[in-house]
């Protein structure tokens, strides 16, 4: 795996960022950039309670207003449209795009105002009145699994049967369960601990987090009655998906809705859902023929827009003295919120799959409740279950370390799988296709300079500075979610326009997958054109979400450009066959020409060849010009779907110092080394890694979402809602290792989620240690100076 | 949310009784107080303008008193709802007599849903308060001008 492999020109070139001169200049359009002549704005009534029943709702006051045009509630709505779909396949309760009878929690809609500009309309919904009867709002999970205070859904019937409970769904997993015959064998599991010299046992909460993409949400639709066509502007991770679920809710055809995503300013999987709001802008649209626009306010988004996270584990450790993992138990509660959106119910289950962690352990028991509260529905966030499962596990290795006096990166080694298991299916269920741990992390220790770290944390100690030191090893899954599309069509020209169906919100697509025809076809990377993010442009698609474009989307990519070059082939050797006797075959695209291997004086240019293609065999027989028997064009396109997932790796460490006066914490320190395969444009994952590292730093020193008992949200805007910023973090110190996958052509794996996935666990770990002698065993995020300082003070439970 | 506080009034209890309980002087004390109207015994719809930042708006609602004991201790409970949410408080008022003077204690606790809770959390006990000490300062007045 580790062999050398000849890849692909500028493969692994640290090209800049085509795209950034326009979104850094304020160039760049996005949803609330367009206009449609006639357009109506929508504003949404939301609920403040968080549980109650709606008793009447009075929106007179808002209909009387001059420029409303219209006036929806939820149940007048639900009379012509249906609870929204999902994708998960487990049993759900109805969700309608707006509430018919009952709220479940602060900001849900339950009534739409059309008006004529976007003030009045806000101003109208301000003037509708809804009067509720008060029901006890679910809050916490532990009670919330025991129906207590209330049951959202009295009437929906669980997985397991059960009604009048708050469980959404209950997923055992691990070595002897088996989810076909539904049966659970103990005998493993139960021998691990009973063998066991150690345990550890910890109960840990990774909390829940706001997304907050720099642009909330936004939408425009646009039925035009006299076409019976919809068209929508949509600020989505994957308009294909989009366009499919709006088809489906309204009965239309896949050729009749065109979803665009113009710019889209993040998303972090917060845009992959389709919301509710969607649904009501293309159906007062479709009322009205005319079209209409929602730009959620950064409050909303906040209420509006899916949390992440959420996950509490009862975690269980069995371990020999030497350090040898014999087993690990854990239970898991999802706080999922109040309704399951597209992948609620899935992501969590994701968080069973990785409890292996980069781990040999031999036995592996996971019982997931995912329960319903009185809060926003959760689903996915940059790394979506996993980072969750690999915070549980590397927290548990840690404490692991401590009891056993062991170097936290000697223990992880122990119990590393090795390099010759892969494939590796692990206990947890999961089949990793490659790995090799032990270089990355020597790799990471030798770059943080491990040792010499330890004696400068003890030399600080000592002179009374509060320092800890922390390692942490993560393994995640990418290139999920099935085939991926791509077409490549060289015009006459010469230039190459392509699509992919991975849509672009932030990934770079346009440079990383223009860098991979251009080193096809030996053209000026300006000469090449990636379009995505439109359903009527790109042909098919499936999105961008779990670090899948470059493994699904780039190897779809280079398999349509691979065709489109043998044609080139076919044709620039029959133009070249008088000077040469050339075989397709043995011709090389370089700097803008098609040349015998070897001789760059035998060429044409890719241009020449491009314009000759379309010359056409009738018009060049016209004019005298011989012709080949090629007349099929220059056009390709290629599905690809990965035969499975991938499994990038890697290892973070992190040095942190907390303030003994004020409880602050500051970032001293964090390498990181990521082993995300074959790498197309180091500058880009090194953005990557940039971003998730910032956002796993944020969630591990100051975010977190906070509900009141009553269920409402109290961190409604970035006052309490704490986002990290350049200034709380060190340098990064990155680096990489390489391990290939055998699943894609090039070796790549995926590299979007890593950064939030190692760097959690990592700066948990350090603060502990840091705090390890006040006999502090465990923190829970966030890490805020307050409760610090109250660890310092002797508050250490 | 809990709130606690106290005033001292250079006036004896009973006056400052009959000056907190009476709905004339409850609407002059009341900062932003538009209307107030009896609905029933000690029980009013008022409609309460705020100016401050996040919870800014119109609020209609209730006040209730309750759990009168005479010229020593009564329950204020106040609900209203506006656009930027709903709030929800109740206090209780004990009086003693200060010297010359009356010393007025107040515990109790605000709630509150919507928007108010989303972005005025931090801002309400310090609204509650700066609004609690508008009232009493007017509650002042109106007891001098009893006195007069």
């Amino acid at each position: 795996m580790t062999e050398a492999q000849t890849l692909p020109k500028m493969v692994g070139e640290r090209v800049r960022r085509r795209e950034d001169p326009r979104l850094i200049q304020g160039r760049g359009t996005y949803v609330d950039d367009i206009k449609v002549a006639g357009m109506l704005h929508l504003a949404f009534k939301r609920s403040d309670m968080a549980h109650g029943r709606i008793l009447s709702i009075d929106t007179s006051a808002a209909e009387a207003m001059e420029g409303v045009d219209l006036v929806l509630t939820g149940a007048q709505l639900a009379e012509t449209l249906g609870p929204m779909p999902i994708l998960t396949p487990f049993p759900a309760p109805a969700h309608h795009s707006m509430a018919t009878d009952t709220v479940r929690y602060s900001g849900e809609p339950v009534a739409v105002v059309v008006a004529t500009d976007r003030y009045i309309a806000r101003d109208a919904a301000d003037a509708i009145v809804v009067e509720y009867e008060p029901l006890p709002a679910v809050v916490d999970p532990d009670r919330a699994l025991a129906g207590d205070p209330a049951v959202l859904f009295p009437d929906f019937t669980n997985i397991l049967g059960q009604t009048g409970t708050n469980v959404a769904l209950y997923v055992p997993a691990g070595t002897g369960v088996d989810p076909v015959a539904g049966t659970m064998d103990n005998t493993a599991i139960e021998r691990a601990f009973d063998e066991a010299e150690i345990v550890i046992s910890q109960r840990m909460w990774n909390q829940r987090l706001a997304p907050s993409a720099m642009e909330p949400r936004g939408v425009i639709a646009h039925w035009e009655p006299g076409k019976e066509t919809l068209t929508v502007w949509s600020s989505t991770q994957n308009p294909h998906m989009e366009r499919n679920y709006l088809c489906g809710q309204f009965g239309l055809g896949q050729d009749q809705v065109r979803v665009i995503a113009p710019e889209v300013g993040g998303g972090f999987g917060a845009k992959i859902n389709i919301y509710g709001e969607d649904y009501v802008a293309c159906a007062v649209s479709r009322r009205i023929g005319q079209a209409v626009k929602w730009i959620e306010d950064r409050s909303e988004a906040f209420v509006a827009t899916t949390h992440g996270r959420d996950i509490v584990a009862d975690l269980e450790i069995a371990a020999k003295r030497d350090g040898t993992v014999l087993g690990l138990r854990t239970r898991l509660i999802a706080d999922i919120g109040a309704y399951e959106m597209l992948f609620t119910a899935l992501i969590p289950t994701l968080t069973n799959g990785m409890l292996s962690g980069v781990y040999n352990i031999p036995a592996i028991r996971s019982e997931l409740y995912e329960v319903f509260t009185n809060k926003t529905p959760t689903d996915a966030y940059r790394g979506a279950g996993r980072p969750e499962g690999i915070y549980f596990v590397e927290r548990g290795m840690d404490m692991l370390a401590r009891e056993l006096g062991m170097d936290p990166a000697e223990l992880r080694r122990k119990n590393f799988i090795q390099p010759e298991q892969f494939p590796f299916l692990t206990q947890a269920g999961n089949l990793y296709d490659s790995g090799n741990y032990e270089p990355t992390l020597d790799l990471a220790l030798k770059n943080a300079g491990w040792e010499a770290l330890k004696r400068e944390r003890d030399a600080a100690r000592a002179a009374g500075r509060i320092v800890g030191l922390g390692i942490a090893f993560y393994v995640e899954i990418c290139g999920i979610g099935g085939w991926e599309h791509a077409s490549v069509l060289v015009q006459p020209d010469g230039r190459v326009t392509a699509t992919t169906g991975a849509s672009s919100h932030g990934q770079g697509h346009e440079t990383t997958f223009a860098q991979l025809l251009a080193g096809q076809f030996g053209v000026p990377i300006e000469h090449i054109t990636i379009h995505h993010g439109d359903t009527q442009i790109v042909r098919a698609g499936t999105g961008t979400f779990g670090s899948r474009s470059q493994v699904a989307g780039g190897t779809a990519l280079m398999n349509a450009g691979e065709k489109v070059k043998d044609r080139m082939a076919e044709f620039a050797a029959f133009m070249l066959g008088a000077e040469a006797e050339t075989q397709a075959d043995e011709l090389e695209f370089i700097d803008g020409r098609i040349q015998v291997a070897g001789s760059p004086a035998i060429s044409r240019s890719f241009a020449e060849v491009a314009a000759f293609a379309y010359l056409g065999g009738g018009n060049a027989a016209a004019a005298g010009i011989p012709y080949p028997d090629a007349s099929s064009g220059l056009s390709e396109e290629a599905f690809w779907e990965p035969a499975g997932a991938t499994f990038p790796f890697g290892c973070h460490i992190s040095m942190v110092e907390i303030d003994r006066d004020t409880g602050e914490l500051k970032l001293l320190k964090l390498v990181a080394v990521d082993d995300c395969g074959t790498i197309v444009n180091p500058l880009i994952v090194e953005g990557q890694v940039h971003g998730g590292l910032a956002q796993g730093i944020g969630q591990a020193l100051m975010e977190g979402v906070v509900y009141d008992e009553d269920g409402q949200l109290i961190t409604g805007s970035f006052m309490d809602y704490a986002m990290p910023r350049a200034s709380d973090f060190p340098r990064f110190e990155l680096d990489n290792t390489v391990t290939r996958s055998p699943h894609t052509p090039l070796g790549t794996k995926g590299i979007g989620e890593a950064g939030t996935i190692g760097s959690t666990p990592c700066l948990v770990n350090a603060a502990v240690d840091a705090l390890s002698p006040f006999g502090v065993k465990h923190l829970d995020m966030p890490l805020r100076p307050e409760m610090l300082w109250r660890m310092i003070q002797g508050g250490a439970s | 949310m809990e709130i606690s506080g106290d005033h001292r009034f250079k006036a004896p209890p009973d006056m400052v009784w009959e000056a907190l309980l009476d709905p004339v002087s409850l609407k002059a004390a009341m900062p932003g107080c538009e209307a107030m109207t009896a609905t029933g015994e000690d029980a009013y719809d008022i409609t309460i303008k705020v100016g401050i930042a996040a919870i800014s708006g119109t609020y209609s609602g209730t006040v209730k008193v309750a759990d009168r004991v005479e010229g020593e201790s009564y329950r204020l409970v106040v609900s209203g709802s506006g656009k930027p949410g709903s709030v929800q408080g109740s206090a209780a008022m004990v009086l003693s007599a200060d010297g010359d003077g009356t010393h007025v204690r107040y515990t109790g606790d605000v709630r509150a849903q919507g928007a108010i809770a989303r972005l005025g959390t931090r801002l309400i006990a310090g609204a509650a308060k700066l609004m609690i000490g508008q009232f009493f300062k007017g509650m002042e007045s109106e007891v001098e001008r009893r006195t007069r």
